[in-house]
């Protein structure tokens, strides 16, 4: 029998770009950046003062009860679903999403009390909106979801294992429809202390938009970044029968584990992560004509995930480009691979090849075509898009555009 | 405390936590005024933080209605 197929019909994402996957679009075609000084608490102790900040004005009033991170995810779900349109069974509907961190906003506010003001007692709700399925549930409640859920956590892969299995419980008949992504809200100054700590943070320099610099010489550490991406998926069939709009299709998933150093990354695992969703897709690897790079901006991950992309794309590594849009939102955690699905679907749909900000070469050992600092239009088909998380976490998705879906 | 001033005093930290019709009846099941099992919790936090008390988990699992508050409140504080 021939394996169903799982398309994307539905698309929300939030981050520092903006609210929505058209302000991702215009953003992606403008090849516009929106890492700033952080605003929405006082950052002047903080070593690194700057992230890719969602606005606080742009989801004022809705949800208060929730921590920020499960905010980020009802605003992407409601968008991908109402994208989606209204037939979906919530009895068949499972919620798949990912988390790194969280509800650490909660989380902080309380300990804060404890800790800091010398209260004894914690808020009611510290534990249901700091829980790390929070996001998720709330997902289901707001959409009377029955079917399977749960949520994962495995640090900067998390929304790519989210989407991924997601696509696969569709695949083998768990559930008809998924709404998967992935949220996290990281910009809190103890989580920030605690990658200053790691001295992986880039400096601003002056200019925080041009501090986080992927696969550039200069580079000088990630920019964190905060938000929610998310997808409704479902059969290829479904989309069809109820005349659903196709997104683009998760037409592969690859996962591996370095199995080695908890935060220095290998070539062997990512490399075999992409292998892996080419394989998944019942694709050849030279129908990859785009990579939507994890590219952290990082010394250690940059190079590796350059070597890794020579030994999956041999001759062809030169010529396939390559792009990371941390530069552009910052490092968004266990919502990367979500926000960053979201941004290069609806870019690529229409033509653009997103670019790598901030990028001056000069890394011999970053030699791929990155599409410096200004997009490129394009027609790519077929592309993988890379979440490789601290612990040796690699998560790859194969996604067919919608030029790609036939 | 007078009751009737105490009970004022109660109900406007309800409406602090949650938006309540405007005449209740104190004796009607929370679930009435729309109040779930967290916006309970969450209210008697409110009042423990407001008043300096704490109301021992056995005394607030017995709580049903506004009244079950308004005297496990007065049982905590100084006559």
């Amino acid at each position: 029998m021939k394996p169903r197929r799982v398309v994307v019909t539905g698309i929300g994402v939030i981050s520092a770009l903006g609210r929505g996957a058209r302000s991702h679009l215009d953003a992606a075609v403008a090849g516009r950046g929106a890492i700033r000084f952080i605003q929405n608490f006082d950052p002047s102790n903080l070593i690194c003062r700057i992230g890719g900040e969602v606005p606080d004005s742009l989801m004022a009033g809705e949800h208060p009860s929730a921590d920020r991170f499960a905010r980020f995810a009802l605003i992407a779900a409601e968008e991908a679903v109402a994208q989606s349109g209204p037939a979906i069974d919530p009895a068949r509907t499972a919620v798949l999403f990912g988390t790194g961190m969280g509800g650490t906003t909660t989380l902080e506010s309380s300990y804060e009390r404890l800790f800091s003001a010398g209260q004894t007692r914690m808020p009611p709700m510290t534990i249901p909106k700091a829980m790390y399925n929070a996001a998720t549930s709330a997902i289901a409640s707001r959409f009377g979801a029955t079917g399977p859920g749960y949520t994962v956590v495995s640090a900067c892969a998390s929304a790519n294992h989210a989407i991924g299995q997601a696509a696969h419980w569709i695949r083998s008949g768990l559930c008809e429809t998924a709404i998967t992504g992935g949220s996290d809200a990281p910009l809190m100054p103890g989580i920030i202390r605690g990658w200053e700590a790691l001295r992986v943070l880039a400096s601003d320099d002056g200019d925080p938009s041009t501090a986080c610099k992927p696969f550039s010489v200069d580079r000088r550490g990630l920019s964190l970044g905060e938000g929610a991406g998310a997808l409704v998926l479902e059969t290829h069939e479904s989309a069809i029968r109820r005349g659903a709009e196709i997104l683009g299709e998760i037409a592969g998933f690859g996962l591996s584990m370095d199995g080695g150093h908890l935060t220095d990354p290998t070539v062997e695992g990512p490399l075999r992560a992409m292998e892996g969703a080419v394989r998944d897709a019942g694709a050849r690897i030279d129908e990859v004509d785009y990579v939507n790079a994890h590219g952290t901006a990082t010394k250690a991950n940059d190079p590796t995930e350059t070597a890794a992309l020579h030994r999956l794309l041999g001759a062809r590594a030169a010529r396939v480009p390559v792009s990371s849009t941390k530069a552009m939102h910052g490092h968004a955690m266990g919502a990367s691979g979500a926000i960053e699905l979201a941004l290069a679907l609806v870019a690529l749909n229409s033509g653009t090849i997103p670019a790598t900000l901030n990028w001056r070469g000069g890394d011999p050992d970053c030699d791929l075509d990155y599409v410096p600092n200004e997009p490129r239009a394009g027609a790519v088909r077929f592309f993988l898009s890379n979440s490789f998380g601290f612990g040796g976490m690699n998560a790859v998705l194969a996604v067919r555009t919608t030029r790609g879906v036939e | 405390m007078e009751q009737k001033q105490l009970e004022e005093q109660i109900l406007e930290i309800v409406r602090q936590e949650k938006t309540i019709p405007e005449h209740l009846d104190l004796s009607a099941p929370l679930a009435d005024a729309g109040i779930d099992s967290l916006d309970a919790l969450n209210i008697l936090f409110a009042i423990e933080e407001k008043f300096g008390i704490h109301i021992p988990d056995d005394r607030a699992r017995a709580i049903r209605n506004l009244d079950d508050i308004v005297a496990a409140v007065r049982e905590q504080i100084p006559q």
